[in-house]
């Protein structure tokens, strides 16, 4: 039986935990499993909103087994209990699926997560506070005009000497890729405007800045904040992992894309190398049973209804829900009410399935998992995000750039495949949206495959966060 | 024949190709493997361009590893202390700490690039294009710590250049082509590179192309700008056609041609070479009407704008016979143009 204790700094820092680590294991080894193909492995889920009861199991292929436990809450689990929850968790119980068995990247999670976005103002009505209010800190990290301009003055040199050789296009682009509330645009025009004034080439004429967002809502919020920008500022709707199909107009273009908190919340699927053997992590949205009887009550919905009350609700949104159903739910802010109860009690079920052979397997639409095999190869048995979303949205937006410019990109990023053994990296809740750490060395390689240099840097301006500056620039 | 349909060098690169190039530079598949393996995809790619109906074909360019190194590797005095790489794709990093060692009588061709001409005589009755990079760009990737003037590592270069001109001719080479994808970077210094290319070209009476593009690595160009630059300089150099890219970057710059008077070939880029969209016929033919307001048609050949060695194979196929259609349309509107 293998026993897999990620981390290493909480075990050390939590007594509770490491005791109670202790009738876990006795429990499990006293279970009627198969402890010759039995795998325990033991995470600290820092998102208190989360998809995992504290013990889950998953099943390998047709050949094992894993106990998933959660250390955070394994303390909340007294020594006498911890038999009965692993022996619930093996039992498996069903709960009220609302999905197949999926690939992580398709489970319903991510319908939920464009649904927050796409009726972000409903969601910020319904508890009373804006999103940037629900980021660590309280607003996000894109105020900063010291980093503006260090981009800015970069750009400034890079202008004045295509400009010396006749090289300087008339137009010159920058992209925003995910705008939040337009103080990220507003803070780095303001900040160009000065500079240029000061450096008296008169690039701001030439300037245009597009944002795209995913969200009508958001884009239109960011829009009114630049307002006094306005002739050089477009808004465009963007799906940011196919930015190709709105911006290929752009391809060699891009002087600058700037993209701030995005690729944590595109969607991913997870593989794991267990045992030499690579699998596939599928996913199946579930409520508890208690979580299904409690909602069904609520929204006065019979329990065997509710998967298709909730796919509905992920169709049309709550305002239209309300609208279709006035008798569950007589306005957006109870139709709203049901979609928040819904987020905070799902969970997701896992289980590995073996994967035939990496080309077969599409980690984007342009990419197979061959390109995994480095990594898979260097880090022995891991699991480990594939950031599909993330990978095709920087895939995509790596050739909009210019031969002269670069991505720079703020986000929750691992900087070293090793830290997937020392740590859990998602999916966790972030209010209404998924959050997930992005695999930064799947990035680094597959955009080095493009001819693109990846380097990572602490982001600077505020030192302790776990923010993580990409910067992507052709190489050679 | 007139609008003869060619390539500029090197042919789509098979991911399969792309893995086993990266396992030999990562010493898990032999040379003599890999270099059957090239064999293999020489043919393919030779029976590519024959089946396509490209009048002038060429080897694909598929020993290379990229457009610099299968050269550098080979140079006598270039020190290139890491040979492994992490992709096969990856540029090395070269230096040279002493001036080069020059090849006494032309005797030694280091490159043996006349080998790897011969081998592809063989397999085609078409006539064979062979194209090689030229000493500018090569130049380009060579940290240099042993010149005083920064042009004698470039004309050192074009001289052993030169003597592998000669042996390429001596091998029965009728058609060569000196690559210069990093010019483009460094548009003042097009004088050096011109005088570099005149030492590689010198009393090898063959016919010679210069072919000049904005950079092809991983499908990106590598700078963007007008071929301005090349003016009038190019004028000077001692060569039959200068070969230039145009699907990616507009017609606009044939005006450069009419402009200055460049009463030589013109080696014309119809098909964009970074996108896997394959352009139809009729866009090549419209392309080329165009290319005809500024050069008769006994001075133009046709040719997509750089290598194809970015694109999926099929994609590379399709191109090539929208390229030719599109010529054979073009052929048929203009007198004698239909007689093969």
């Amino acid at each position: 039986m293998d026993v897999d204790l990620r981390p290493v700094r909480k075990l050390r820092e939590s007594a509770a935990t490491r005791q109670a680590l202790g009738p876990i294991i006795e429990a499990v080894c006293t279970s009627p499993a198969d402890l010759a193909t039995l795998r325990i492995v033991c995470d600290w889920i820092q998102y208190k909103q989360n998809f995992r009861p504290p013990v889950a199991s998953r099943k390998i292929g047709a050949i094992g087994t894993e106990i998933a436990v959660d250390l955070r809450r394994c303390a909340d689990i007294a020594p006498g209990d911890a038999e009965a929850e692993i022996k619930n968790a093996l039992a498996d119980p069903a709960g009220l699926p609302l999905e197949p068995w999926v690939p992580g990247r398709d489970s319903c999670i991510w319908r939920f997560n464009a649904l927050y976005w796409q009726f972000l103002s409903e969601w910020e009505k319904a508890t009373g506070r804006q999103y940037e209010q629900s980021l660590p800190g309280g607003e996000s990290d894109a105020r900063n005009t010291e980093a503006a301009s260090e981009l800015i003055l970069e750009l400034f040199r890079i202008w004045d000497e295509l400009d010396a050789r006749r090289a300087l296009p008339d137009e010159l682009y920058i992209l925003e890729l995910g705008v939040g509330n337009g103080s990220q645009a507003r803070t780095w025009l303001d900040e160009f405007v000065q500079l240029d004034r000061r450096h008296g080439r008169d690039y701001y004429r030439r300037l245009r800045y597009l944002m795209g967002d995913y969200s009508p809502h958001v884009l239109e919020r960011a829009r009114r904040a630049v307002a006094h920008h306005a002739e050089r500022i477009s808004a465009l709707v963007v799906d940011a992992t196919r930015p190709g199909i709105t911006l290929g107009f752009l391809n060699s273009k891009a002087f600058l894309v700037y993209i701030s908190n995005v690729y944590d919340n595109l969607p991913t699927d997870e593989l794991a190398c267990i045992h030499g053997r690579t699998y596939q992590v599928q996913t199946q949205a579930y409520l508890t049973d208690d979580d299904a009887d409690a909602i069904a009550a609520q929204s006065g919905t019979p329990r065997p209804a509710l998967p298709k009350l909730i796919d509905r609700l992920l169709r049309i949104g709550p305002e239209l829900l309300s609208e279709s159903a006035p008798s569950h739910f007589p306005d957006t802010v109870a139709a709203v009410g049901f979609w928040r109860a819904v987020w905070e009690a799902l969970k997701l079920k896992e289980r590995y399935v073996p994967l035939e052979g990496l080309d077969s397997y599409p980690l984007t639409p342009d990419l197979t998992g061959e390109i995994l095999r480095p990594l898979i190869e260097a880090d022995g048995d891991v699991r480990m995000h594939v950031s599909n979303g993330a990978l095709a949205s920087l895939t995509g937006t790596l050739p909009l750039l210019h031969p002269f410019g670069r991505v720079q990109c703020h986000d929750l990023f691992l900087t070293g495949a090793q830290q997937y053994h020392t740590g859990f990296y998602g999916p966790g809740k972030y209010d209404g949206s998924v959050v997930n750490w992005v695999n930064g060395p799947l990035l680094q390689l597959v955009a080095s495959r493009r001819g693109f240099g990846v380097q990572f840097a602490p982001f600077r301006q505020r030192p302790g966060s776990n923010i993580t500056t990409l910067t992507a620039q052709a190489r050679d | 024949m007139i609008l003869p349909t060619t390539v500029v060098g090197s042919y789509s690169v098979p991911e399969w190709l792309e893995r086993l190039k990266t396992e030999y530079y990562q010493r898990r598949i032999s040379a003599q493997h890999l270099a059957e393996i090239h064999e293999v995809a020489i043919k393919a790619a030779v029976k590519d361009q024959e089946l396509a109906g490209i009048d002038i074909v060429s080897d694909g360019e598929l020993r290379r590893d990229n457009d610099v190194d299968y050269f550098l590797a080979r140079i006598p005095g270039v020190h290139i202390p890491q040979r492994a790489k992490t992709d096969y794709f990856d540029y090395y990093d070269a230096e040279v700490t002493r001036p080069l060692p020059e090849s006494p009588d032309d005797k030694d061709t280091a490159l043996d690039l006349a080998n790897d001409y011969k081998f592809t005589r063989q397999l085609t009755q078409k006539p064979v294009k062979f194209s090689f990079t030229g000493p500018f760009s090569l130049s380009r990737r060579i940290r240099d710590g042993a010149y005083e003037r920064p042009g004698d590592l470039v004309r050192a270069l074009a001289r052993r250049l030169n003597a592998e001109a000669r042996a390429l001719a001596a091998a029965g080479a009728d058609f060569l082509q000196v690559d210069e994808p990093f010019l483009a970077g460094y548009p003042e210094h097009v004088e050096l590179a011109v005088e570099a290319v005149n030492i590689v070209t010198e009393n090898v009476d063959v016919t010679w192309a210069l072919h000049v593009c904005y950079g092809n690595r991983y499908a990106r160009p590598s700078w963007e700008g007008h071929y301005d630059f090349l003016f009038p300089a190019v004028q000077a150099a001692r060569v039959d056609q200068i070969v230039l890219e145009f699907a990616r970057k507009g017609l606009d710059d044939l005006r450069l041609i009419g402009q200055h008077g460049w009463d030589k070939w013109l080696g014309f880029g119809v098909i964009d070479v970074k996108t896997s969209e394959v352009e139809t016929p009729e866009l090549v033919a419209a392309r080329i009407r165009r290319a005809l307001e500024y050069v008769p048609a006994g001075r133009l050949m046709i040719n997509p704008d750089c290598g194809l060695r970015h694109l999926a194979p099929e994609v590379a196929r399709r191109k090539l016979r929208a390229m030719v259609a599109g010529v054979a349309a073009v052929r048929a509107e203009l007198p004698g143009g239909d007689t093969p």
